[in-house]
């Protein structure tokens, strides 16, 4: 930058070098104050074309030293985390080949769909919530978080789940949850307070049922879904509620949070932008200059 | 019929009677009156210049008519000022100086020469102190040239101003002044235009904007500083001219309206 500063001081010199010479090959004139008197002379006029020069020249030069300048610019910003119900009611068949592998498949597809720039995280749980994948915008690594999953075991602890992913979202920017689940909560923090919570920190929980009505039997116990509870959760955070098999609102969602943005002060290379702008008023200059300084 | 002459413009002004003159005395060695013709008398001719004898042999009344024989003074004064170093194909100051060389050549065997300015050679001349300042050469000429001498100052006289009425009008009513103003090398119109860098012959320099409209009120101003100069001149008896680039012996001869 600093070199370049002193290139851009030593161009305006030879600039005005240059523009001595050609003062001397001026018209001459005999009395410059008559002339002045008569064509009511806007010397400002000449000024400014000269002063545009130097700036884009400066510019370019500016440009060419690559600066990096703070700038607010927009950021994607959209947070998601995946909550991925692990219990052992998602063992269940009734969903081929069962509704773990079912949930699993959801969330692939969700983070492969997802728009890049989106962080996601994944958390499992069951009788408790295990953080699998911070917030992260790789999807890969994503992708191999999914792998990870333990397999179905235990209660389901929806609310758990929901509070540490409040623990772990940002505190400003857009953020959804995504929680696949079958719905049936039965142990740790109520999940319809953290659902509360979300709404009025408006973060939309989208959820997802995996399941069938009229569910299997897991154990001696009947393994059903509870759509209801979770049509619940997602309009008391403004979010929304689909069965796995048809859940193309929340694809429209995360492509919403795809477009969400930010505005942030980051360093930014500014370089091409001041070349193009320097060589733009450079050409405008010169343009100027050449119809404004044609001989008639 | 002879060819007119700058001389012969000069003796015809209206302080030198060309013929019939009133034999007015003059104090220059050389003056006096010279023979043309006996005529037969006008009516209204001065009796005093009835050739008797010549009305004797002739039986009628004969007139001597007489040339006056005037020895003139020349003086010249040129503004060689860096602002008549200006010109197309040439200078003003060259021109003005064929112009003060073709004054010269005007004279005749008696009559005398001086020049008005500095660093001359050749005739005498007052001295000005350079450089050229209008008014300073106007009151040289005052104070060193006699009564009736034939003046002729060149110059662009942006210099003249207000001031010096009172001094032009003396020297009109003293001496028998012309003035021949240096007409402006772009007196057709500015050659340029666009954004034009125009240095000052005097010094300094001017970047400005010359479009259709600044080069319309350019050839007003010039002709409107012309005809003022020349109006000026005239209200101080002034005899006036345009001293042109390309020739001054030719625009001093049109100034007296000589061919």
């Amino acid at each position: 930058m600093f070199a370049g500063a002193i290139v851009a001081v030593v161009l305006t010199l030879l600039y005005r070098r240059g523009e001595r010479r050609v003062d001397a090959q001026a018209l001459r004139y005999s009395n410059l104050e008559f002339l002045q008197s008569t064509l009511q002379t806007h010397p400002w006029f000449a000024r400014l074309m000269q002063a545009g020069w130097i700036v884009a020249l400066c510019a370019v030069v500016i440009g060419l030293a690559g600066p990096h300048l703070k700038l607010p610019v927009p950021v994607a910003d959209g947070n998601v985390f995946i909550c991925i119900d692990t219990s052992g009611s998602m063992a269940s068949t009734d969903v081929v080949p069962t509704r773990a592998a079912a949930a699993a498949a959801a969330a692939r597809a969700f983070v492969e769909e997802a728009p890049t720039g989106v962080k996601i995280g994944l958390i499992a749980f069951s009788g408790n919530a295990e953080l699998i994948a911070p917030l992260g915008a790789n999807k890969e690594t994503t992708l191999a978080a999914i792998e990870q999953i333990p397999a179905p075991n235990g209660a389901t602890a929806i609310g758990d789940a929901l509070r540490l992913a409040a623990s772990q979202f940002p505190p400003t920017g857009h953020r959804v949850v995504v929680l696949i689940t079958d719905g049936v909560n039965n142990t740790g923090v109520d999940p319809q307070e953290m659902a509360d919570y979300f709404g009025a920190h408006h973060v939309p929980i989208y959820t997802i049922g995996i399941g069938t009505p009229n569910g299997d039997v897991i154990g001696g116990e009947a393994s059903t879904i509870d759509e209801s509870a979770l049509q619940s959760y997602a309009q008391a955070s403004g979010g929304a509620y689909a069965r796995v098999e048809n859940a193309t609102q929340l694809r429209d969602a995360l492509a919403r949070l795809g477009r969400e943005t930010t505005i942030e002060r980051r360093p930014v290379a500014a370089g091409l932008g001041f070349v193009v702008a320097g060589a733009a008023l450079l050409v405008l200059t010169m343009l100027s200059g050449l119809y404004l300084g044609r001989f008639p | 019929m002879a060819r007119l002459t700058l001389r012969d413009a000069l003796l015809r002004g209206k302080r030198r009677p060309r013929r019939f003159g009133a034999g007015s005395p003059t104090t220059y060695r050389g003056d006096g009156y010279e023979f043309v013709e006996l005529r037969a008398y006008v009516p209204g001719d001065d009796v005093r210049r009835i050739d008797w004898a010549a009305t004797a042999r002739a039986g009628e009344l004969q007139t001597r008519v007489v040339l006056e024989d005037v020895a003139l003074t020349l003086a010249v004064a040129v503004d060689d000022s860096p602002s008549m170093q200006v010109g197309r194909s040439r200078t003003l100051l060259d021109a003005a100086h064929d112009a003060a060389d073709a004054w010269f050549a005007a004279a005749g065997s008696g009559d005398r020469l001086m020049r008005i300015g500095s660093n001359y050679a050749g005739p005498p001349h007052a001295p000005v102190a350079a450089p050229f300042e209008v008014g300073a050469a106007l009151a040289t000429a005052r104070a060193a040239l006699r009564r009736g001498t034939a003046l002729l100052v060149i110059g662009d006289w942006y210099d003249l101003d207000t001031r010096h009425e009172d001094l032009l009008a003396n020297l009109g009513a003293w001496c028998d002044c012309t003035a021949l103003i240096a007409r402006d090398p772009w007196y057709e119109g500015l050659p340029v235009g666009g954004i034009v860098r125009f240095a000052g012959a005097e010094g300094g320099t001017l970047r400005t904007y010359v479009g259709k409209r600044e080069r319309a009120a350019f050839f007003a101003a010039v002709r409107e500083r012309e005809a003022a100069l020349a109006a000026r001149f005239a209200a101080a008896g002034w005899r006036c001219g345009i001293l042109n680039e390309a020739d001054g012996a030719a625009s001093l001869r049109a100034a007296f309206g000589v061919p």
